[in-house]
């Protein structure tokens, strides 16, 4: 459970986020690993996304360049087909009045019963034609058939009256008039036999042509109405009637044929407006069609769909970076690993080229002083064999225990001379198949007596479970003897010393040793294993032991660690192969 | 017993010969192996020699080899100044006697008993 734990916590926080160990920091080939990470996270999303998002947008232009050209082209097209209608509708009134006064001439249509007669067919024919009259050029109305009694009116000055006495024949806008209902008129001016004019002028129903652009509009966000060149509105507009009857929408400018184009309404909001100036080929007039569309609306479909991809891109953006995450931390992970594989290596490297270095200053340094030191040995050792042998002075105790100091120190500076030459020399291992539990038992036979007189308690724990390792027994048991002696020398009488072995995968085997004794400070825990380092009183270490125990576990291709607290004792671990290689030994 | 002392450390061998003939150990010393080697050529005959390994010239290994063409019977004792005897138990003087500097002098003598026969404590001059 607490490793699947563990393991979790590794793949979500790895270690190179703590870098907690400053001491390999110099021989990591990244710095920073968490630079690293992030730069590698941010590399790979933008190579993952940037082309994806720039693609997303390409692909919203197109549509949207492609809806807006369909619906222009769609929005001109209804407007140029609601503009032929207009035209048609007015021209064929206009076409029927001037049929009209050619065909009847002013006496025939003054007569009221003959007016009515025209009206009636009229109707009948066409439609559309509210009532008709004829107008002497005077302005004066001389006869009327329809539902308004008007007869007598004077209209010279209407602007209709004045534009149809210019051009022939006119069409009006919209106005209330006489009868102060809204409504616009034909008219078409023509020529009495004597010379004076009349026109004949008819009133339309603006019903009907407001029907008749109705049945253009397609869907519910369409509007279609007319205004005039000032945007007075001509018929009503479903959206877009502002102040005054005046449209609220800018008035598009002048093109002689059917247009379309993007723009604005007064909230803001992106519309389509068709527009057409309209005029017949009778008479010009000042309307302008209008077809304004929402592009909200025309838009909804594609708007839904691009909701759609946004969430679409929006998931798999996630999914993308969470997969990105995961990878880089896993792959960063795997070379930080591999970098602080090597930085350990490297470390532990350049401590044994260090300690190979001082081993040959002090194989050097041994051999040098051995010689004087044994002359002085057999100078001091002939003095000696001068008072004892020859008994001339041999009565003289004082002088026999100088000399036996003398040679004392001659020999203890012989064991380290011994001891600094066997630090340095390399020599084959012989290997050969090792009982751990036997070898440990009879090391811990040289102690008995020791352990039994100063209260150690010696705790061994080497399961049978540990098979034969075939090593060399002399390093063996020179190396468990010194760990053993380490710890016999750091504990107080009444300690503990714990013996114990473990397996480390099928083929290494752990060995610690344990006590509970002074203990190693931080600030010499790194130390412990080079040669002359020792805490003991002067003339009682060399300062070899571990560090040639460090030497022999080398070896034999082990592996030798140290963790120990002031005060709560210390534990060096020896792991070591089951099977050594002959061919690496040679 | 005639002993055949070879060391290039002068006073060292002279000092070392002075204390076996204190035990009645009868020693010639040489202070190069080319010296030693002419000698025994001349036909002088001893029962062991000790050869110090390490020396200019002809070193204790290949002393110990031309004189033990010259003279089978002799037997050898090496003396070197580098490590401890455990450091030697392979290689070329594995099966030899071998004494590290500074000696234990009852060590020497032990040994020189033990390849002559002779009875422990036969160095004694008073024995």
């Amino acid at each position: 459970m607490m490793k699947s734990l563990k393991r979790l916590q590794e793949a979500i926080w790895p270690r190179f986020h703590r870098n907690d160990d400053e001491h390999l920091s110099p021989y990591y080939t990244f710095q920073d690993y968490r630079q690293t990470w992030g730069m590698t996270i941010f590399i790979l999303m933008a190579t993952a996304l940037v082309p994806l998002v720039i693609m997303t947008l390409i692909y919203y232009q197109l549509i949207e360049t492609s809806i807006n050209t369909e619906s222009l082209l769609r929005t001109e097209r209804l407007a140029s087909n609601a503009r032929r209608a207009v035209t048609f509708f007015l021209e064929e009134r206009l076409d029927a009045l001037t049929f009209t006064v050619n065909e009847m001439g002013y006496d025939r249509l003054t007569n009221p019963g003959r007016l009515s007669e025209v009206l009636r067919n009229l109707k009948l024919g066409f439609g559309g034609l509210t009532d008709l009259s004829v107008i002497a050029d005077t302005g004066t109305q001389v006869t009327y058939a329809g539902p308004f009694n008007l007869e007598g009116k004077d209209y010279s000055n209407q602007p209709w009256f004045l534009e149809c006495q210019q051009h022939n024949a006119c069409v009006s806008e919209t106005f209330s008039g006489y009868r102060d209902v809204p409504h616009m008129v034909v008219a078409v001016k023509s020529v009495r036999a004597d010379g004076r004019f009349f026109v004949l002028r008819a009133t339309l129903e603006t019903e009907r042509l407001i029907q008749a652009l109705s049945s253009y509009k397609t869907g519910e966000h369409a509007d279609i109405f007319l205004v005039n060149r000032e945007g007075l509105l001509q018929t009503p507009s479903q959206f877009y009637e502002g102040e005054s009857h005046h449209m609220n929408i800018p008035l598009p400018a002048y093109a002689d044929r059917t247009k379309a184009e993007m723009s604005v309404d007064k909230n803001g909001q992106p519309i389509l407006i068709g527009y057409a100036f309209i005029d017949t080929n009778i008479a010009p007039t000042s309307f302008i069609l209008m077809v304004v569309k929402q592009k909200a609306g025309m838009m909804k479909v594609w708007l839904d769909l691009r909701s759609h991809i946004n969430w679409f891109f929006g998931v798999s953006a996630v999914i993308i970076a969470m997969v990105i995450t995961l990878t880089s931390t896993v792959m960063v992970n795997k070379i930080f690993q591999a970098d602080r594989q090597k930085a350990e290596t490297m470390v532990a490297a350049e401590r044994n080229s260090q300690l190979a270095s001082i081993g040959q200053l002090a194989a050097g340094v041994a051999h040098e002083i051995n010689n004087p030191l044994a002359l002085i040995n057999e100078t001091a050792g002939y003095v000696k064999d001068l008072f004892t042998i020859k008994q001339q002075y041999k009565d003289d105790p004082d002088l026999v225990e100088h000399i036996d100091s003398i040679i004392d120190a001659v020999d203890r500076c012989g064991t380290i001379t011994r001891q600094l030459l066997g630090f340095s020399r390399h020599f084959d291992v012989q290997t050969q198949p090792i009982d751990l539990k036997d070898m440990v038992a009879d090391v811990i036979n040289f102690h008995k007596k020791e352990a039994e007189y100063r209260d150690i308690k010696i705790h061994v724990d080497i399961p049978e479970t540990i098979p034969l390792i075939e090593t060399d027994r002399g390093k063996l048991q020179q190396i468990i003897l010194n760990l053993v002696n380490n710890a016999f020398q750091a504990i107080a009488n009444g300690c503990f010393l714990d013996i114990r072995a473990e397996m480390d995968g099928p083929e290494q085997v752990c060995l610690f040793i344990q006590d509970n004794g002074c203990g190693i400070s931080e600030d010499h825990l790194n130390k412990v294993f080079e040669p002359f380092f020792t805490t003991k009183k002067e003339g009682q270490g060399t300062g070899l032991g571990l560090s040639i125990t460090y030497g022999l576990v080398q070896k034999l291709h082990g592996n030798i660690t140290v963790q120990s607290k002031t005060d709560q004792g210390t534990t060096f671990v020896v792991t070591l192969p089951v099977h050594i290689q002959k061919e690496i030994l040679s | 017993m005639k002993v055949l002392l070879v060391d290039d450390e002068q006073k060292f061998a002279l000092m070392l010969a002075k204390r076996l003939a204190l035990r009645g150990i009868e020693a010639e010393v040489f202070f190069s192996g080319e010296k030693a080697l002419d000698t025994v050529e001349q036909g002088h005959r001893f029962d062991v020699a000790i050869l110090d390994v390490k020396m200019p010239g002809i070193g204790g290994i290949e002393l110990k080899r031309r004189l033990g063409l010259l003279d089978e019977r002799m037997k050898f004792v090496f003396l070197t100044g580098h490590g401890s005897k455990t450091d030697y138990t392979t290689g070329a003087l594995e099966a030899e006697n071998y004494l590290p500097k500074p000696l234990q002098i009852e060590e020497l003598i032990e040994t020189l008993n033990r390849l002559t026969d002779r009875p422990p404590g036969a160095s004694d001059p008073d024995g």
